[in-house]
């Protein structure tokens, strides 16, 4: 039943995302800016050429005619190819989702590692230096830009301590060779533990930058949700029964207490999936957000529509995990 | 009765200040990386009496607004590829030209290019750009403005490698004490391609240019060499031939001969010849017919048109050549994951998009480099490249910017490197429409620019006054022309004759 329930939701993703395409490839479309312009550059080009290309990128037929030629190459499973980098779009954001990905799970996981123990802390010693510490700190967390922080990092761990690389996947001595685009995946694959540690420790700074941000705004969900759980009669009700404080405390409280910010990491997940341009840019990332944003800047229609259409899809994606993540916490909840 | 004397009062009062405050005022459009530059001069402009609005836009979105002739004023700059006016000025400043836009248009100038663009020899062609620069330097279309140096900066380990004035990294002779690989941080997020037919930026063709060769190069200072070419004849004025260098092998060990010349440019030159895709370099080589070749080491340019045999060397040196029989044989997706050239550096692995590993071609025709391997990688944060060179990471990086430069002087184990750059940064003046469509009011802006201080506060010294749109480093630059002075009196005198209020 839940499973029929699951599969319905993810069909109902479709018609979202082709609708999000046609919005996105329309707008684009109006906005000012010519693609052949920009690709060509400041040398001197003929007319005549100008024209030819633009005939052969299909941009000089109406956007209506436009419109149905994406959605038929659509229809036969290919995004097309794009227009500056001469290279298909699938291979673009396929190259670059698995190096997101790879970051956006060593967020979480940073975020998770951070704001459980300290959301949890703060709200059983309510009021004490702790919370006080936590609540200060969140809030500089929340604040603090993340170009700043990130470079802050760098200086840091990389060229004072000497500790951390400042910036990339993978130190070029020990690349090997690509089969997911998970970089800890394929050095495992290759069986170079080596090469494993170093993917390791260029996630470490990326992941710090994105993961204090994430863990600021969780920390404090996870606080307030903690304090109000903790003022329920269930959980009364069980220290009256003799329940030891640590299961009152997780199994009673936490549990209830998680699904405000599950929701509240769902919201970010999304967002980090779409890639983060900024801290892809500073940490010299190849992932997604660096791509759309260029590409945008660049009027790579192609590529732009593609991302807009898998940012439709992961978030609706991402919602629906989160759905079933309440029903797995409270068993009350339907899908 | 009483209240109407006062308003008759008042709208006299108001017509008489609306006749007597004509003050100059117009949109000044810029784009982000200018916004500070240009926030300078509306207050060099304001105290003179000139109202001044900055507004700040997206490049993209600027330029088409430009083109549509909407604007008034706007900080633009344009790169040439050549060390010549022949893609700068002549794009920029030719009636129509697809460059132009201020929609300046003056016959004699574009007689004057016309001569330059199209005659062989060299003096005929000076005579006319130096003209040209006479003529467009009193028309004043721009507030001419300046060029920046390139400035890049290395570990004090790497010897035999400098900065070049056309972005490329020449890694041949170069070597590091103590090792033996060398990593550069690159200013891009991404290089285009390993195709050689299908890119235009510079960042690509740095790295193309240590694993492919071309038939000629250029020294860091610009200076045309021989490469795979040992020799070139003017036949006459449309037909130029090449003799190759023989014992050029590629890297996967075939020779190359004259067929591998003709197909690389004619892969360029025929439409839709790459895949069914056409290549956006054929405009560099201006009008030519077509490449063929006459023996085994002698290849021929065919123009159409009578043009210099110095535009087209320097075109030459931008044309990796690439192998015939590999690329037919893998066909053109095959040969972007494992290219082959004949430069001294061979691909090994990476992605365009993080870094490129390169390693030593043992075969190098002209003797095997020092280093055995080079890595580029990719680093668009310049605060971030800068770390990593601190760090010891990377051993050269690109395009520093001005106000980091201190920051590095101050290490002992780095230095800074500067070349001469070839892109031009002004800011265009609509000469269509008013206030701009008279001459005296250009003339007044460029009087009453302070970019001294402008290239001394801003750019940390790293700049070069224009006195128009013609670059020192190209070709027929007349360096008896000196740029506007800063005379804001000058400058009031003019606004007044053209009808205008200024500040006393």
């Amino acid at each position: 039943m839940r499973l029929l329930k699951i599969l319905e939701r993810m069909l109902a993703a479709i018609p979202v995302a082709l609708g999000v395409a046609v919005l996105a490839f329309l707008f684009l479309r109006f906005l000012p800016g010519d693609p052949v312009q920009i690709m060509l550059g400041d040398t001197k080009v003929s007319q005549q050429q100008v024209t030819a290309l633009r005939h052969e990128l299909n941009l000089d037929e109406p956007i209506g005619s436009q419109l149905v030629h994406f959605f038929g190459q659509l229809l036969h499973g290919q995004l097309g190819t794009s227009i500056i980098k001469d290279q298909s779009v699938s291979s673009l954001i396929g190259g670059a989702l698995p190096a997101t990905i790879e970051l956006t799970l060593a967020t979480v996981f940073v975020a998770l590692l951070i704001a459980l123990p300290v959301g949890i802390l703060s709200a059983l010693y309510q009021g004490s230096w702790l919370d006080r510490v936590v609540l200060s700190g969140a809030l500089l967390g929340v604040s603090m830009p993340s170009f700043w922080f990130g470079l802050l990092l760098i200086l840091l761990f990389a060229v004072e301590a000497h500790l951390l690389p400042t910036s990339g996947r993978i130190s070029p001595t020990l690349l090997v060779e690509r089969h997911t685009g998970f970089m800890l995946i394929d050095t495992l694959l290759a069986g170079n533990v080596r090469a494993f540690v170093d993917a390791l420790k260029h996630l470490v700074l990326p992941a710090l930058t994105l993961g204090v941000v994430f863990a600021a705004v969780l920390a404090r969900v996870i606080r307030s949700s903690m304090i109000e759980a903790l003022h329920r009669q269930y959980v009364t009700t069980a220290r009256a029964k003799g329940v030891r404080e640590r299961v009152v405390i997780i199994k009673h409280a936490l549990r209830n207490a998680l699904i405000p910010a599950v929701t509240v990491a769902g919201l970010q997940v999304g967002e980090l999936l779409g890639g983060n341009m900024i801290v892809e840019t500073i940490f010299a990332w190849p992932g997604v957000g660096r791509l759309v944003v260029n590409s945008i800047f660049a009027r790579d229609y192609v590529v732009v529509q593609a991302a807009v259409m898998l940012y439709a899809i992961t978030y609706v994606g991402v919602n629906l995990l989160v759905d079933v993540l309440y029903t797995v916490l409270n068993p009350r909840i339907v899908l | 009765m009483r209240r109407w004397k006062w308003l008759v009062i008042l709208v006299l009062v108001l017509l008489v200040g609306a006749a007597s405050a004509k003050k100059l005022s117009f949109v000044l459009d810029t784009t982000a990386n200018r916004a500070d530059e240009a926030q300078a001069i509306a207050a060099q402009l304001q105290k003179i009496g000139v109202d001044v609005q900055v507004r700040v836009w997206k490049s993209g979105v600027l330029s088409a607004a430009i083109k549509a002739g909407s604007r008034q004023a706007y900080t633009t700059d344009w790169g040439s590829a050549y060390f010549d006016p022949f893609d700068l000025g002549i794009p920029k400043l030719t009636t129509g030209g697809r460059g132009n836009y201020s929609f300046y248009s003056n016959a004699q100038v574009d007689k004057d290019f016309k001569i330059a663009s199209t005659t062989t020899s060299d003096a005929p062609r000076a005579a006319a750009y130096e003209d040209a620069q006479q003529q467009v330097f009193k028309d004043a279309p721009w507030i001419f403005g300046y060029v920046l140096k390139n400035i890049e900066a290395s570990s004090t380990a790497v010897q035999g490698w400098g900065p070049a004035a056309d972005n490329s990294e020449s890694l041949v002779g170069a070597s590091v004490q103590g090792g033996n690989s060398l990593v550069v941080g690159m200013r891009t997020d991404q290089i285009i391609t390993f195709d050689p037919a299908m890119y235009r930026d510079r960042d690509t063709e740095a790295v193309l240019r240590n694993m492919f060769d071309s038939l000629v190069t250029h020294t860091l200072a610009g200076k045309v060499v021989p490469q795979l070419a040992t020799s070139w004849t003017k036949v006459n004025d449309k037909t130029y031939d090449f003799t190759l260098h023989s014992g050029v092998t590629f890297q996967n060990g075939d020779p190359l001969t004259a067929a591998d010349v003709v197909f690389t440019f004619s892969r360029i030159l025929t439409p839709g010849a790459v895949n069914g895709q056409t290549s956006p370099r054929a405009g560099l080589l201006g009008p030519i017919d077509h490449v063929e070749a006459l023996d085994a080491t002698h290849v021929r340019f065919v123009y159409k048109e009578p043009f210099p045999e110095s535009l087209l060397l320097q075109a030459l040196v931008h044309f990796q050549i690439v192998p015939k029989a590999y690329m037919e044989k893998v066909g053109v997706e095959g040969f972007k994951k494992a290219p082959i050239g004949s430069g001294p550096f061979q691909y090994e692995r990476g992605s365009l998009d993080s870094q490129i590993v390169l390693k030593r071609y043992d075969g190098y025709w002209g003797g095997p480099a020092k280093l055995s391997q080079i890595v580029f990688r990719m680093m668009p944060e310049p605060s971030t490249r800068v770390a990593a060179l601190l760090s010891g990471e990377v051993q050269i990086i690109q395009a520093v910017p001005p106000d980091l430069v201190s920051r590095l002087q101050s290490t002992s184990s780095v230095s800074v490197k500067t070349a001469e750059g070839t892109r031009a940064y002004q800011i265009e003046l609509n000469n269509k429409v008013a206030p701009f469509n008279d001459v005296r009011v250009r003339q007044a802006l460029n009087y009453a620019v302070d970019w001294n201080s402008i290239l001394k506060n801003i750019y940390h010294g790293y700049g070069q006054r224009l006195a128009t749109a013609f670059l020192p480093s190209g070709f027929g630059y007349d360096s008896s022309l000196k740029p506007y002075p800063y005379d804001p009196a000058k400058a009031k005198e003019l606004l007044k004759q053209a009808g205008y209020d200024v500040n006393n």
